[in-house]
């Protein structure tokens, strides 16, 4: 199962593209969108939307580029090596499910839509008690990323998948804000006006996760780019600490973790593209995001350490990095979610003792 | 020569699956069905037969040009074959001569060399053991004390090897001397090719923490070695014997020793009652994601040795995190097995039931083949290009 040169070349494409609105060498624009009303720039995530990110996975027929993971995922990772604020992975997830004409609004970035499926606490999984009933949507969403910046959500629901707008009757938005800077909404739905969409954001989610697990692995190659070359500048004790051997050492083993946490993503996208069984697929997620999501909460933390002092302070831009892993480590399911659900997935035993990977209609 | 149905004029002209089809048959008819996956280094008596085998069908040397007696494999029919052989539980053979010592002999080699030897490693008449270690020259390999002085028409070696593989069942020894002791440390090294049975040459085993006898010191002592036994040029060893660890390198970092370990820690979890314990199985849940990494890691550079490519010095990351991946396995056991687990031989006497002994062997694997710390010294120069 090998990924041909044309499509290879086409993801090196995609990340020569990021590069001008994801430049992982000044994360200035992030740190300034921190704490803002939405979080985000609208009028970036519309030139990302111009540029075909935000329908990267959709068919051609529905408007989109018709690629696959092995594309998105090295899109992923240069927005994660710059640690954009923009939610364009969930957007992308909330997209897939669309039906015109919101579909179209989307993807020129006119309307945003963001997706609510989570009903509990590190549990992507789980079944929606959400329920529609006669156009009406009732119950109540967790850990919504930036809902302040959006028009519209998917809401997942015992009845399938729902357009709802921000300004319906019937919801309320509870944003709290987050480590870096962004928000996330509890949606609580008492008999708002609700579409029924065609498709179920649930068959999307898998993607989302690994998507994120690309964001995560291009987040902790970046900050330990920046604190190697940190330490190869930063005198201490007469000497470049960067000639220490303990210090060569640690930052030897961060990036072994950065480089499994790669083969894992670039597994994982080559497997989610072709034709495998789902048990495969989501196995071969879960064992990528685990180790993303490991990999970038233990360099990013490690980065804070490496730096001293300085590192300890929010001027330094190595707390950007700490906060965005802190935010993402836990998005679309934690490590200790995806490794149960691995070992659920692959042990192919005693499934009473670890949580039932439950993902029902 | 034998005729065989597996020895092939052109092993290239089938395709890989082909010959991954026709290893596997070769080892299912040919391998001593008692001889798989040994619990321990096998010594050339316990693995001779294979060995002739092997030889008797044009299959010992697969990285071999086959003008030399080799299989002349690709490179990814190289990998097959060791991917295979692993698979299967083949013993590893007393095989320095043809992993080793042949490569560097076709390369560097004088034609009379070559003639000599290559034929006596391919019929097994000549078994080679490697004399690269001394006591004091370990992770500092350069650092070779071991001399070797012209005198007339031979040289005269003084000095002592260590960690030396089954030097006891060895014919030959291939070693890095010391010809010039005024010369900057790598640069004063040759590579000098001695008969076992020279006046002066003693052997004394090592008993290893495994109570395995597999590793020996040898000690020179005024040993004559005729001059035309130096391989290439004088003072150039160390360079010589570098080049030639390319391709082997990944062999260091095989899945398959930590895939044997974790199939090994399911069965005595079974054996001791905690598999379904959601503790234990988190923990169980940690390795089997270290180990799918690995093989992606691994797959990663074998996909480069594949496309023709050459190995860098990130590979230095595989061998890193098999030895320590290895041990991790390796300890979860030892912590399950409790009281039983210090035993001396395996719980109930079964082989799969062997937590101390592979505990114990797993401490090697972070020590041989350039240590954990000095791959972490590469890795940081050479890759991280961290100063110093």
């Amino acid at each position: 199962m090998t990924i041909t040169a044309e499509r290879l070349e086409g993801a090196r494409m995609i990340r020569e593209s990021a590069a001008g609105i994801a430049d992982r060498g000044d994360v200035g624009r992030t740190r300034k969108l921190r704490f803002s009303e939405t979080g985000f720039d609208r009028q970036i995530l519309k030139e990302m939307c111009d540029l075909g990110w935000l329908g990267l996975r959709l068919p051609e027929s529905d408007g989109g580029s018709g690629l696959g993971m092995v594309e998105m995922c090295a899109l992923a990772e240069e927005l994660g090596a710059a640690i954009v604020p923009e939610p364009l992975i969930p957007a992308a997830l909330a997209v897939r499910v669309l039906a015109e004409p919101e579909r179209t609004a989307a993807l020129e970035g006119r309307l945003v839509v963001l997706p609510a499926f989570q009903e509990q606490a590190a549990d992507p999984d789980a079944a929606p008690a959400t329920s529609v009933q006669q156009g009406r949507i009732s119950g109540r969403k967790l850990f919504v990323p930036s809902p302040r910046g959006a028009d519209a959500f998917v809401v997942t629901s015992r009845e399938g998948s729902f357009l709802v707008r921000s300004d319906a009757p019937g919801l309320v938005i509870e944003a709290v804000t987050m480590q870096d800077g962004s928000h996330s909404g509890t949606l609580v739905f008492n008999d708002a006006p609700a579409e029924k969409l065609p498709g179920r954001l649930e068959d999307g989610l898998d993607d989302a996760c690994l998507a994120t697990a690309a964001y995560l692995l291009g987040l902790a190659d970046a900050v330990l780019e920046r604190t190697v070359a940190y330490l190869k500048v930063r005198k201490q004790f007469g000497a470049v600490i960067g000639t220490f051997q303990a210090l060569q050492h640690r930052c030897v083993d961060l990036k072994l973790q950065a480089v499994l946490a790669r083969v894992s993503v670039e597994d994982a996208a080559r497997i989610a593209d072709t034709n495998v069984g789902i048990d495969e697929r989501r196995a071969a997620v879960s064992r990528a995001k685990a180790r993303a999501s490991d990999a970038a909460l233990l360099v990013a933390r490690q980065a804070v350490q490496l730096h001293g002092g300085i590192g300890f302070t929010d001027e330094c831009d190595i707390g950007l990095y700490l906060r965005k892993a802190m935010v993402l480590a836990p998005a679309f399911g934690g490590s200790a979610f995806h490794r149960a659900r691995f070992a659920a997935l692959t042990f192919g035993d005693s499934a009473e003792a670890s949580p039932a990977p439950a993902r029902t209609a | 020569m034998t005729t065989s149905l597996y020895r092939l004029d052109d092993f290239d002209a089938l395709d890989d699956e082909a010959f991954r089809a026709l290893a596997r048959a070769f080892l299912k008819e040919h391998y001593p069905q008692d001889l798989r996956n040994p619990p321990k280094r096998l010594h050339w008596d316990e693995i001779r037969c294979w060995y002739m085998t092997l030889s008797a069908h044009g299959w010992l040397a697969p990285g071999w040009p086959r003008t030399h007696g080799g299989m002349g494999l690709s490179a990814a029919k190289q990998l097959i074959y060791m991917e295979e052989f692993e698979q299967f539980g083949a013993a590893r053979m007393p095989d320095h001569g043809i992993m080793l010592l042949g490569p560097l002999l076709i390369r560097y080699g004088s034609t009379a060399q070559q003639q000599e030897f290559l034929p006596k490693i391919i019929s097994g008449e000549h078994i080679w053991c490697q004399g690269y270690s001394e006591p004091n020259a370990g992770s500092d390999l350069a650092n070779v004390q071991t001399r070797a002085v012209l005198d007339g028409e031979h040289w005269v070696v003084n000095g002592q090897k260590i960690w030396t593989t089954l030097a006891q069942d060895a014919d030959w020894i291939f070693m890095l001397v010391r010809t010039d002791p005024a010369a900057r440390k790598q640069e004063g090294i040759s590579f000098l090719l001695v008969p076992m049975n020279s006046p002066g040459v003693t052997v004394r085993p090592i008993l290893n923490l495994e109570m395995q006898d597999e590793f020996c010191e040898v000690f020179f002592d005024d040993v004559r070695v005729p001059r035309e036994n130096l391989v290439g040029e004088i003072n150039k060893g160390w360079s010589m014997a570098k080049a030639l660890l390319g391709f082997e390198r990944i062999f260091l970092g095989s899945p398959r020793q930590s895939a044997n370990a974790l199939e090994r820690l399911k069965v005595l979890a079974q054996h001791v009652g905690c598999w379904t314990e959601p503790v234990f199985r988190d923990r169980y849940a940690r390795l089997a994601l270290d180990l799918a990494d690995h093989k992606a890691l691994y797959e990663h550079f074998a996909d480069i040795l594949r496309a023709g490519g050459q190995l860098g010095p990130d590979i230095s990351f595989l061998k890193l995190h098999q030895g320590e991946l290895y041990q991790r396995i390796t300890e979860l056991m030892l912590e399950i097995g409790g009281e039983a687990a210090a035993g001396l031989e395996p719980i109930n006497g079964n082989r799969d039931l062997n937590p101390a002994g592979q505990f114990l062997a797993a401490r090697a694997s972070t020590i041989y083949g350039g240590a954990s710390e000095v791959q972490r010294n590469i890795l940081a120069k050479n890759v991280l290009g961290l100063p110093g």
